[in-house]
This record gives C-alpha cells, sequence and structure tokens, in this order.
C-alpha cells in the first residue's frame, strides 16, 4: 500500500464533505484528532457458556424452537460487553422477530414448492420428461434459487442485525438492497468460480464494499477506497503457492498411507474389512489418522490462507472510514490461523459445545486486534427516522447456516 | 451518582450525575450542574438485565433518550432507591453451579430424547393417523414409478394381493395392502408406509417356486404389520434433529458429522427392522398352515449367487442384517401347503407379459 493512498493521508490532506472534525484556525496547519483507541470486550466465558447451556438445554425441550429467543440472550450479552471509545453496543432484537422471520421464509418455501408442483404437473409429469421427478425438480430448484437467496439472506440478516444494534443509544442500520447485493454475489461467485478463482480479489472487493459503504451509525455513513488491483499481486502469490503446497500435501498423504500400510502388511481388503466392522481400537486408530491428515493439511495448506486472508482483512480494514475516524488491524497470519483454524477445530472436537469459546475468542480478538483512530463528532451524528426491518433473518435461517 | 447520558437525538456523550427524589429522577451536567432532563420514577424502565448486559441502560418510557450507569455500586444504591429497576443489579450469577445444573439438564434432556426416538416411536406410530402415512406412502411411489414400467396381469396382481391381505389379517392388522409390481430389477422388494408393497418382477422371475415368492412376501407383511417404514422415518427425523439442536443448530461441519451418525443409527434400526420382519413372515406363514421354508431357501439362492455377501462384507453400514445370520434364523422345513395355487403361481408369472 503506497503511503498515497493511505486513509490516514486522505483524513490529514483534505477535509471531506460533511466532515464533523473542527476546522483550522485561519493560517495554521489543520491536524485532526488521530488519537488511536481499541474496542473493549470485557465478557467472561464462564458467564456466556451460562447463557449458552441454558439455551442448549431449552433448545431440547421445545425442539429448536426456542433458538430465535436464545441467539438473541447471547447477542445481548456479546454486544453489551463490547465497548467503543468508552461506550457500550446495545442490542434490542427480539426473539419473536426471529420466529416472525423464519416463519415468512417457510411461506416463501411453501409458495415455491406449490409453483414447483404446477411446474412438475404440466411440464416434467408428461414424457418424455417423465423420468425427472417432482423431488428431483424441488431439490434442482432450491439449489438454484437457495445460492442467490442465502446471499440475500446475508445482507437483509446484517441490515436486521444492525438495525437492532445501539450505540449512545443511536440506531445503527444499512442501506441499499439485498437483493441487488444478491445478484451481485451470485454473479460474481459464478464468474470466479468459472475462472478458476483467478477473480477472488475482485470479488473479495467488490462484495466488501457494499457492506461497507451501505453501514450506518445513526446518520453517520462509511467510505471504502479500496481497490482490487491493489491486492492482486499478493492473490497471485497466494495462488501459485497454493497449488504448490496441494501437489507437495498429496504426495506427502499418498506416500504416508501406501507407506503406512504396506509397512504392516495389510491389504486393501483387509483395509476394507477393518473398515465394516470396526472395533473400539480401529475407530480410534481411524480418528487419529484423519487428525493427522488434518494436521498436515492445517500445516501445509491453511498456513497460506491464513496468509491471504489476513492480508486481506487488513486491507479491507485499513481502507474503510467514517467520516474522519480511520480503522487499521494488525492482525497477523498466526492470529488469522487462530481464528479460522483452532476455532474450526475447537468447534469440531467438542461436538459444538466449544461455540461460546469461540465466539469469546472472536471478541478477544476484535478487541485487541483493531485500531479506531480519531473519535466522531457526536452532535453530529443524529439519530436515523428509519427504524429497519419488523423481522429478520428468516431466509439466513432458512437457506444458510447463521451463528450468532 | 455519576453516568453517562445520551439524548437519543445525537450520539453526543453528557457526564452527568443523578438524584432520585421520591417521585423523579435528575439528571445533571457532571461540569456545570445544569439540568440536563428529569425523569419521571413511574416511568423509568430498565433495557435487559445485569444477568445479559454488562451494563442494562435506563430509559425514559417512549423516548430514545438512555443513562448508563458504569459503576455496579451505583446501580445497586439506585435499585435500593428505586426497587422498580431491580433488573439493573441482579444477584450475580454464580456460574460454577450454574453451569453444572445445565450441563445435568442436557444430559437427562438428551437422555430423555434418545429414549423417546428409541422407544417412544413404538407406541407412537400407531397413533399417527393412518391417512397421513398412505398420503406419504402414495406421494413416494409416484416417484419410484416416474419412469418405471408397472405390470398390470389382473390375475397375478389379484393373486399377490390376495396372500399379502391374508398373512395381514393373520397379524391382526386391519387396513387393506396394496402390491405394485414393477417391471425388471433389482431382484428386490420393499415396502413403503401406508401397507404399500412393491415387488420388482425379476425376483419373481428368479424365484426357483412359489414358496419364495410368498417368503419375501411374507417377510415384507412383517414390515407393514409392525409399521417399520413409518418408524424408520420418524426414527431419522427425531436423530437428524436431535443432533441439529444439540448442535445449536449453528454448524453445517457439525450437521455433516450429525447426518453420518443419523446414517448409522438408521442402519442399525434397519437391521433390527429386517430381523423383526424376518421372523414375523415365518411365523405368519406357519400360523396359516403355509410352507415357511422359501425365505431361507431364497437367501441361499441369493448367496450362492454372491457368496461374499455385500451385507456382511458392509457391517455396520449396511442396512440389512447378514446373510447367512438370516438363513439360520428363517430354516424351517418345506412342508404345508403351497401358498399360491398353481393357477395363481401362473398368473403371477406371467404378470408382466
Amino acid at each position: 500500500m503506497s503511503d498515497a493512498s493511505s486513509p490516514w493521508v486522505q483524513a490529514a490532506g483534505s477535509t471531506p464533505a460533511g466532515t464533523a472534525s473542527q476546522p483550522a484556525a485561519p493560517g495554521t496547519p489543520w491536524s485532526p484528532d488521530l488519537s488511536p483507541s481499541q474496542p473493549v470486550y470485557d465478557g467472561t466465558l464462564g458467564e456466556l457458556y451460562a447463557i449458552y447451556l441454558r439455551h442448549l438445554a431449552m433448545m431440547l425441550v421445545t425442539l429448536g424452537w426456542s433458538r430465535f429467543w436464545g441467539r438473541t440472550r447471547i447477542r445481548r450479552y456479546v454486544w453489551n460487553h463490547l465497548s467503543v471509545l468508552g461506550d457500550r453496543f446495545e442490542y434490542r432484537g427480539r426473539g419473536r422477530e426471529l420466529l416472525i422471520g423464519f416463519l415468512l421464509a417457510l411461506l416463501v418455501v411453501a409458495a415455491w414448492s406449490g409453483l414447483m408442483y404446477l411446474v412438475w404437473l404440466y411440464v416434467f409429469h408428461e414424457k418424455p420428461f417423465a423420468t425427472f421427478g417432482l423431488f428431483d425438480l424441488f431439490s434442482l430448484s432450491v439449489v438454484l434459487i437457495g445460492f442467490p437467496l442465502a446471499y440475500v439472506g446475508h445482507y437483509a440478516g446484517l441490515r436486521y442485525k444492525l438495525s437492532r444494534t445501539r450505540w449512545r443509544g443511536i440506531r445503527c442500520g444499512m442501506a441499499g438492497s439485498a437483493w441487488a447485493y444478491g445478484a451481485t454475489a451470485t454473479f460474481l461467485q459464478f464468474a470466479n468460480a468459472m475462472t478458476g478463482y483467478l477473480l477472488t480479489p475482485v470479488v473479495s472487493v467488490n462484495l466488501a464494499r457494499p457492506r461497507i459503504v451501505n453501514t450506518r451509525v445513526g446518520t453517520q455513513g462509511f467510505t471504502f477506497a479500496g481497490r482490487a488491483g491493489d491486492i492482486y499481486g499478493r492473490y497471485l502469490g497466494y495462488y501459485f503457492l497454493n497449488i504448490v503446497a496441494w501437489i507437495v500435501a498429496g504426495i506427502a498423504t499418498f506416500m504416508a498411507i501406501g507407506g503406512t500400510l504396506q509397512g504392516l502388511g495389510v491389504s486393501s481388503e483387509d483395509f476394507l474389512k477393518l473398515f465394516a466392522h470396526p472395533s473400539l481400537h480401529t475407530v480410534v486408530v481411524l480418528l487419529l489418522v484423519a487428525f493427522a491428515a488434518y494436521i498436515l493439511f492445517g500445516l501445509l495448506i491453511l498456513p497460506l490462507r491464513c496468509w491471504w486472508q489476513a492480508y486481506l482483512l487488513r486491507y479491507l480494514v485499513t481502507h474503510s472510514r467514517a467520516d474522519n475516524v480511520l480503522f487499521a488491524t494488525a492482525i497477523s497470519t498466526w492470529q488469522m490461523w487462530g481464528f479460522l483454524v483452532l476455532n474450526y477445530l475447537i468447534v469440531l472436537l467438542t461436538l459444538g459445545l466449544g461455540w461460546p469459546w469461540v465466539m469469546h475468542r472472536t471478541m478477544k480478538l476484535i478487541a485487541g486486534q483493531l485500531w479506531i483512530y480519531g473519535a466522531p463528532q457526536g452532535s453530529a451524528i443524529r439519530q436515523p427516522a428509519d427504524r429497519g426491518p419488523g423481522y429478520g433473518e428468516g431466509l439466513l435461517d432458512m437457506f444458510d447456516v447463521s451463528g450468532v | 451518582m455519576a453516568a453517562r447520558y445520551y439524548d437519543g437525538v445525537t450520539a453526543d456523550v453528557q457526564e452527568v450525575t443523578l438524584k432520585v427524589t421520591s417521585h423523579e429522577l435528575l439528571i445533571n451536567r457532571s461540569e456545570d450542574s445544569g439540568v440536563v432532563a428529569r425523569w419521571p420514577v413511574a416511568d423509568l424502565v430498565v433495557l435487559g438485565d445485569s444477568h445479559h448486559e454488562a451494563v442494562p441502560p435506563l430509559a425514559l418510557r417512549g423516548s430514545e433518550a438512555r443513562l448508563v450507569v458504569e459503576d455496579p455500586a451505583w446501580r445497586a444504591q439506585l435499585v435500593s432507591l428505586v426497587p422498580a429497576l431491580k433488573p439493573l443489579a441482579l444477584e450475580p450469577v454464580k456460574v460454577p453451579p450454574r453451569l453444572g445444573a445445565y450441563s445435568l439438564a442436557i444430559v437427562a434432556l438428551v437422555g430423555l430424547f434418545w429414549s423417546a426416538v428409541e422407544y417412544g416411536t413404538e407406541y407412537a406410530v400407531p397413533l399417527l393417523p393412518y391417512t397421513l402415512q398412505a398420503k406419504l406412502g402414495e406421494t413416494v411411489l409416484d416417484e419410484l414409478l416416474t419412469d418405471k414400467e408397472t405390470c398390470q396381469g389382473r390375475t397375478g396382481l389379484a393373486a399377490i394381493n390376495r396372500l399379502a391381505n391374508d398373512l395381514a389379517r393373520e397379524a391382526g392388522y386391519r387396513h387393506e395392502v396394496t402390491v405394485h409390481i414393477v417391471e425388471g430389477g433389482p431382484v428386490n422388494a420393499f415396502t413403503l408406509p401406508g401397507s404399500i408393497l412393491v415387488f420388482y418382477s425379476d425376483l419373481i422371475d428368479q424365484a426357483k417356486d412359489s414358496s419364495q415368492v410368498a417368503g419375501v412376501l411374507a417377510h415384507e407383511i412383517g414390515h407393514v404389520v409392525h409399521d417399520h417404514p413409518i418408524k424408520g422415518v420418524v426414527r431419522a427425523y427425531g436423530i437428524d434433529l436431535l443432533f441439529k439442536v444439540l448442535t445449536g443448530g449453528y454448524s453445517d461441519i457439525l450437521s455433516t458429522f450429525g447426518t453420518g451418525g443419523g446414517a448409522l443409527l438408521a442402519m442399525r434400526n434397519g437391521r433390527a427392522f429386517e430381523r423383526e420382519a424376518d421372523a414375523t413372515g415365518v411365523r405368519l406363514l406357519e400360523q396359516r398352515g403355509l410352507r415357511a421354508d422359501g425365505v431361507s431357501s431364497f437367501f441361499e439362492q441369493l448367496l450362492e449367487k454372491e457368496p461374499s455377501d455385500a451385507a456382511s462384507a458392509a457391517g455396520i453400514w449396511s442396512s440389512h442384517p447378514p446373510t447367512r445370520e438370516r438363513i439360520e434364523a428363517t430354516k424351517r422345513p418345506a412342508t404345508g401347503r403351497p401358498a399360491f395355487s398353481p393357477a395363481e403361481w401362473q398368473a403371477l408369472r406371467n404378470v408382466c407379459k
């Protein structure tokens, strides 16, 4: 990143339209307040677990229907234990709003099912399409609409969460169309897949931009000065190193498995028999082998991915600003590894019971790695007239795995 | 009493001091003691509670202004003056006992849920409206038959349906059983919810005699009278739900694990169902004085064709018990009346022609 494109330089060298900073006295060089601060997270793992386990128990009693209220309670805890510039966030969402969102999404799916039934009845029911059954048609159509709807759901879910978030009593929000975002995301991801993922920087920057520039804290918007061209060099390095790493990992795995089986004098038939009638010993050995393979994968492939992801996150954060407030992070490859890989392992090895731990680690990471330069002028940020959607996250619940 | 005041109109923060009178909360600026707001005590509300919020904001009913008292001692003092504000300073959560209690509750609930799925279906499934089961079975049948030809020989179909209903009645089953015959292979038969049986014509063509077809039919009737198809659906759904609920419904990784685990349990259920259907089928044939050696001889025939025994090789991944075990369990002498008359058997042989 050149100094000329640095948001710090932009902030110091010019006063953007609508800036809330105090104007400099005539004849003196203007210098904005860029005092650094960091968010603070003061939640404890024990308290978070107490809320989570209650949620889990209620989920068992209600067969999962309490999840809307459980999520809300967890968000209330996490949000209010995070503060920026000494002021805590507030989460004012309600479980019933999530329930309504889910029920509406159910209605959408029911209407879609009805439509697909009619299509099947009038188009596919008769030959020559008779081999295409109703379930096939429905499954295919859900895959087709589910992919773009997951993106729409992501955006709409973010809008809902922000509309229920307050800072200094001011509602946050999200402008822009979730459908437009869904269409853009679907097109970009499709184009990326078609070009062997060589468009990843374009996709990353163009999907981050609408989410950043449409975010609002009251009437205060954000700006994003990122360009895909800035990060292509690093991505291409990652891309080709990744191919090399996969080849090396593949050869190493092949040699390790083949060598081990041969060394033990195990034939492929014996191996299959072991798999079909596993003793406890076999299960333990298989788990250890799977874990070893994952470690190999984790050691060779994932650090590379984390190297790229950490770079991308640093780039996105440092190129975002809210008027005279700048953001920065120095998140390292190792910290990204902890975030992506270790958190994944925690969830996997604890069969899901490690979720609060992962959440706690993530909040600590945000608090430890995000730097905020400057402070907004509070009087310039006003309460928005828009109260946000009346319900939320139905599509996210239906078409995607929606975490807290 | 110091606090931070947000007016709800802008994001300005004011450091304030609070004073509680009998009917008002006076909010004054810290720096010059100027009055910021006067909130009637009766209209004060706490947003959240101190078990979830680190510092629950205090608000005036109907207003977007907020008051945040960071110091817990001052919050407690405020509660002592205005007891209605109790959620501001609840008794702190004793984390270890609470974690212990919830963990125990979760273990007990998982056990209860598991038992309900494993044993409860035995009692709950017969209570499910039969029309629903029949609808489900018909939908699946429609789907299965979309690209298949069914055999329409009326006499042959009448023969197999007659025996199916005789055997079902012998077991005290009160619904009508319908057998469909699909042209071609594999050499197989299966049961759908709603007393729907599907036979493949290859099974009839390759049977050495009518007792083998009768044996397989009796086995399928075993599934029908024990409600196995719908029990299988309910158990699979129940176990899937348990996995989803236990993982908080959050993780696709765990859902994958859950699906794998659920599939294994479904296979185990499947093996138990097959054993029960084998035993019931043979018993029903014997009760009606019919030849009951057909199932075991049919399995022997299968084993001759495929000595490696796929079910045995697949072990825990098989939905059926090992074939040798099934032969031993169903072996009976070749005594008793034939299940089909010679004319019926001939018609069944020609059902697809």
